[in-house]
């Protein structure tokens, strides 16, 4: 692998994602695959806060722990970044005050390290430039030592400060200009090579996992949206909220999740399709409206997507720990669909589908996600608007159909499927109690032992039908492997980087594979279980302490895998850790747990 | 006018479409029967076939009465039947949509929702069945249990306040305030009628005045029988919002009920969203696969 990695360090507020997003789209126009990775504090201003791309031609999904590029806009970024250099790396900064350490100097030395200093200050006076403006001048500095073209960079900044007037637009080029002739005199001119680009990736997307749910969800035909802002899932509300107004969309940001997680119920009883986002702990709110639509027979659609918990946790950072949490949550037993996205492909392509299996099976459909995906700036080709459709299960609308309905149809019990007509308020019918107490038929009260037995087992009918239609869990890799790797999640993106470094699945004549889990309730252990019958080694590897998908599968089919590749530290895996962590796992056989890494 | 009885000649509703098989449990006595009777009668004679309305139930002893009528329904989780109710009628504004619920869940554990109701002037009816106590989990205090009053878990009376509810109600602005009690089936009828007309201009609040007979041993039926009386009698302007206030707060002589106060110049919370501006189909009817390619080309 040729990656390359650039990591812009700054304190909140300070620009550090203008700088890393219009590199990404930069570069991504210029031939490469590109990857934005964030680390953030939960502040407004201050802190330390992280934006790196990883760029190759070939695909990029994952960020390394080791950077070609350091640009620090404050001193923060020799404290805490220095160490984070590859050897004949280049740091950027402004800071003409510091002073290395001994060992710093040491570490400079022998790994031949470049310091190019940038007079930002200076250069702005001499532009007559607002502060900001540090951020095209930095931009423009690290364009051309990619050696990148200064006409495409100029067209970015065009389109992006176009907006605000042809005086803004003006000031941003003698920036560029400036960025891009500037050389730091007693270094010269440093560059750093690119492998050779591909012009494949210049019509590519470059999307967020939230705006790719967010196209995914509109694409299914998404009318109402009603969320509380909550990282990691606010990005999504903040993309479907700024298309509202052409997509002509119901938003509503409601007072709490317990109010979001009953308004999009309400709504989609009603008919539309609505759907709620939410982190954690506003999922805990959300939970006894699961249950509610889970014995009314309500279609709901939640994303939760994952941070670090218990409690508040780590607010800005990454974690699969809500696995178990969303397949158990809310009292009662009722059945339910649990799907997690994994990369931006699936991120657009399974919200149609959430759609569909919550209509279809009447019951709530949550689907994961996490701070990692949520966020990642990834490339990916214009989303397949073919493959979509849109299956609306039982749900009756014609008026002869539904003339011929009794009221008792609507939570008929003896439905062999567990999958009753489904139809509308406002529609010319009889009509029905869509009842959340133990009901019969027609939605009536019924305490009745008969009664309870009936309606239970006609709701968890549906389990058995969802098993018998969901799709099986994806292989990817070998055939046959001889080494499994289960996951699920964002952890993918990683898997698959590291696969692709092992010479397509192959390491020392191992053959290796990778299973992944997109559909994680009802679960399916089917294909795992021959797999893992033959493998000579199974290994998981989650982001999560407990291993939760390996406690599942162990539950679910009994096979206790032993090998675990766990991480909990708010970090998600890193390209050359997770290689690292895999290849010492198959010169052992003993478990490893990894305690922190980044 | 006269309320029909039997089927009408045209294919209008009567009263007959909203039987249900199902007999009532309440006690004897309860408030809920004379409330579930008018909430029928306002149907009827606001021309709605049950099939054309969706009433929302909260869970309480007035829940137990979402299977004693016809119409689409609704009964859910205890206290947030106002976000449930506010986001069907968000999806299909061509459905009267009525929400019930008792002071426990609209004055304790559903609060913020009917504050946010309010606020948010959804385009819907809330019906609050006041009888000042939890009465299905058998006589505990509610918010609006009177300071002193011995109740079951609390036999030396609730350490809190009672909350003033209506001033709290005016609080919020709202854009429509009635109040009924339960006894006066034909005031009832009409108030009911005026707040799901209502709903085009937004949130219609009804405060209604019912006797629980097992539990409520202070505001009975009599008490309430003897202090209501009707505004409309007196003349009383809905426009002005100082009086409404006024007459609706101040209940140690008498109790004002009717229509109280209406404000039709407010947009309601569907109005005010830009997005849906001179689009002239519901939500519902909206629900097709999306081409996004134009969302799409700004993201290259």
């Amino acid at each position: 692998m040729s990656r390359i990695s650039i990591k812009a360090v700054g304190s909140s507020g300070q620009g550090i994602n203008s700088i890393g997003e219009v590199i990404a789209k930069g570069l991504k126009r210029s031939g490469y695959s590109v990857f934005g990775y964030r680390e953030y504090p939960s502040l407004i201003k201050g802190g330390h806060a992280i934006y790196q791309i990883d760029v190759d031609s070939i695909p990029v999904r994952s960020a390394e722990t080791k950077v070609d590029i350091l640009i620090t806009l404050n001193h923060h970024g020799f404290e805490h970044n220095l160490y984070d250099l590859k050897p004949g790396g280049i740091i950027i900064h402004d800071v003409d005050y510091w002073e290395f350490s001994k060992e710093d100097q040491r570490f400079i030395e022998k790994n031949k390290i470049n310091i190019a200093y940038i007079p930002l200050d200076a250069m702005l006076k001499k532009l007559k430039a607002r502060p900001i403006l540090a951020n095209v001048l930095l931009t423009s500095f690290v364009w051309d030592m990619l050696n990148q073209d200064i006409e495409l960079l100029k067209a970015l900044v065009r389109e992006q400060y176009q907006h605000k007037g042809e005086d803004v637009v003006k000031k941003n080029l003698e920036c560029v200009d400036e960025g891009c002739i500037y050389n730091d005199p007693k270094l010269g001119r440093v560059t750093v090579s690119l492998p050779n680009p591909n012009a494949k990736w210049n019509d590519h997307l470059l999307v967020t996992g939230s705006v790719a749910m967010g196209l995914g969800a509109l694409h299914a035909g998404l009318r109402v949206y009603v969320g509380y802002p909550m990282t990691p899932s606010s990005p999504l509300l903040s993309y479907i909220s700024s298309v509202q107004k052409d997509a002509g969309l119901v938003i509503k940001q409601a007072e709490d999740e317990i109010t979001a997680a009953q308004m999009s119920s309400g709504a989609f009883h009603m008919g539309t399709r609505a759907m709620t986002a939410t982190s954690g702990g506003g999922y805990d709110l959300m939970t006894e409206t699961m249950s509610m639509n889970g014995m009314i027979e309500n279609p709901m659609v939640c994303v939760l997507a994952q941070r670090p918990g218990p409690a508040t946790g780590n607010p800005t950072w990454t974690a699969q720990g809500d696995l178990m949490l969303a397949i158990n949550s809310s009292h009662g037993e009722f059945p339910r669909l649990v799907m997690s996205v994994s990369d931006p492909e699936d991120c657009f392509s399974l919200m149609p589908e959430a759609f569909n299996l919550a209509e279809e099976y009447q019951l709530p459909v949550i689907v994961l996600t996490d701070k990692h995906i949520a966020e990642a700036l990834c490339t990916v080709e214009m989303f397949d608007q073919k493959k979509a459709e849109i299956r609306r299960g039982k749900l009756i609308t014609d008026p002869k159909d539904l003339k011929k309905l009794k009221s008792t149809d609507r939570y008929d019990p003896s439905a062999k499927d567990g999958i009753t007509p489904r139809w509308l308020p406002g529609s010319h019918a009889e009509t029905f109690n869509a009842q959340a107490d133990e009901h019969n038929g027609d939605g009536s009260i019924d305490e009745s032992a008969e009664m309870a037995k009936l309606q239970m087992e006609k709701r968890m009918r549906k389990i058995e039908t969802i098993k018998k239609n969901l799709p099986d869990t994806e292989l990817y890799g070998a055939k046959n492997p001889d080494v499994l790797i289960v996951g699920w999640g964002s952890t993918k993106m990683t898997v698959m980087d590291v696969l692709e470094g092992l010479e397509v699945g192959k390491f020392r004549g191992l053959k290796i594979g990778y299973l992944h889990y997109t559909y994680l309730w009802p679960l399916k252990t089917e294909l795992f279980e021959r797999l893992a019958a033959k493998a000579k080694k199974v290994i998981l590897v989650e982001c999560n302490y407990q291993g939760q998908l390996g406690m599942l599968i162990k539950q679910q089919c009994g096979f206790d895998i032993q090998e675990k590749i766990l991480k909990y530290d708010g970090r998600p895996f890193f390209y050359d850790e997770l290689r690292e962590l895999i290849l010492q796992n198959l010169q052992t056989s003993k478990p490893l747990n990894l305690q922190t890494s980044s | 006018m006269k309320i029909p009885l039997s089927p009408q000649a045209q294919g209008g509703p009567a009263m007959p479409d909203y039987h249900h098989a199902n007999q009532c449990t309440w006690c004897d006595g309860c408030g809920d029967y004379g409330i579930w009777t008018a909430i029928k009668r306002a149907l009827v004679e606001l021309n709605l076939h049950p099939w054309q309305v969706f009433l929302c139930f909260d869970v309480g002893c007035h829940g137990n009465g979402s299977d004693k009528l016809q119409g689409y329904r609704f009964h859910g989780l205890h206290g947030r039947v106002i976000p449930f109710a506010a986001g069907a009628k968000l999806a299909n504004m061509e459905v009267p949509v009525v929400a019930f619920g008792g002071d426990g869940a609209s004055f304790s554990e559903g609060i913020g929702h009917l504050v946010h109701g309010i606020r948010s002037n959804y385009p819907m009816t809330f019906i609050l069945h006041n009888n000042e106590n939890y009465g299905l989990t058998t006589g505990q205090a509610s918010s609006l249990t009177w300071q002193g009053q011995p109740m079951n878990s609390s036999p030396f009376g609730i350490p809190e306040r009672t909350i003033a509810s209506m001033d709290f109600i005016f609080s919020l602005q709202p854009t429509f305030v009635a109040r009924a009690f339960s006894g006066n089936i034909k005031q009832l009828t009409e108030v009911f009628k005026a707040a799901i007309e209502h709903q085009k201009h937004g949130f219609a609040f009804v405060d209604v005045l019912q006797a629980c007979p097992t539990y409520n041993h202070f505001a009975t039926h009599e008490y309430l029988l003897e202090k209501c009386y009707d505004v409309t009698t007196e003349g009383h302007d809905v426009r002005d919002f100082g009086q409404a206030r006024k007459i609706a707060t101040d209940t140690t002589e008498r109790i004002a009920t009717g229509l109280l106060y209406q404000n039709t110049n407010i947009p309601n919370f569907y109005e005010r969203l830009e997005p849906r501006k001179g689009i002239m189909t519901t939500p519902v009817q909206e629900v097709a696969k999306r081409d996004v390619s134009g969302f799409m080309k700004e993201l290259v």
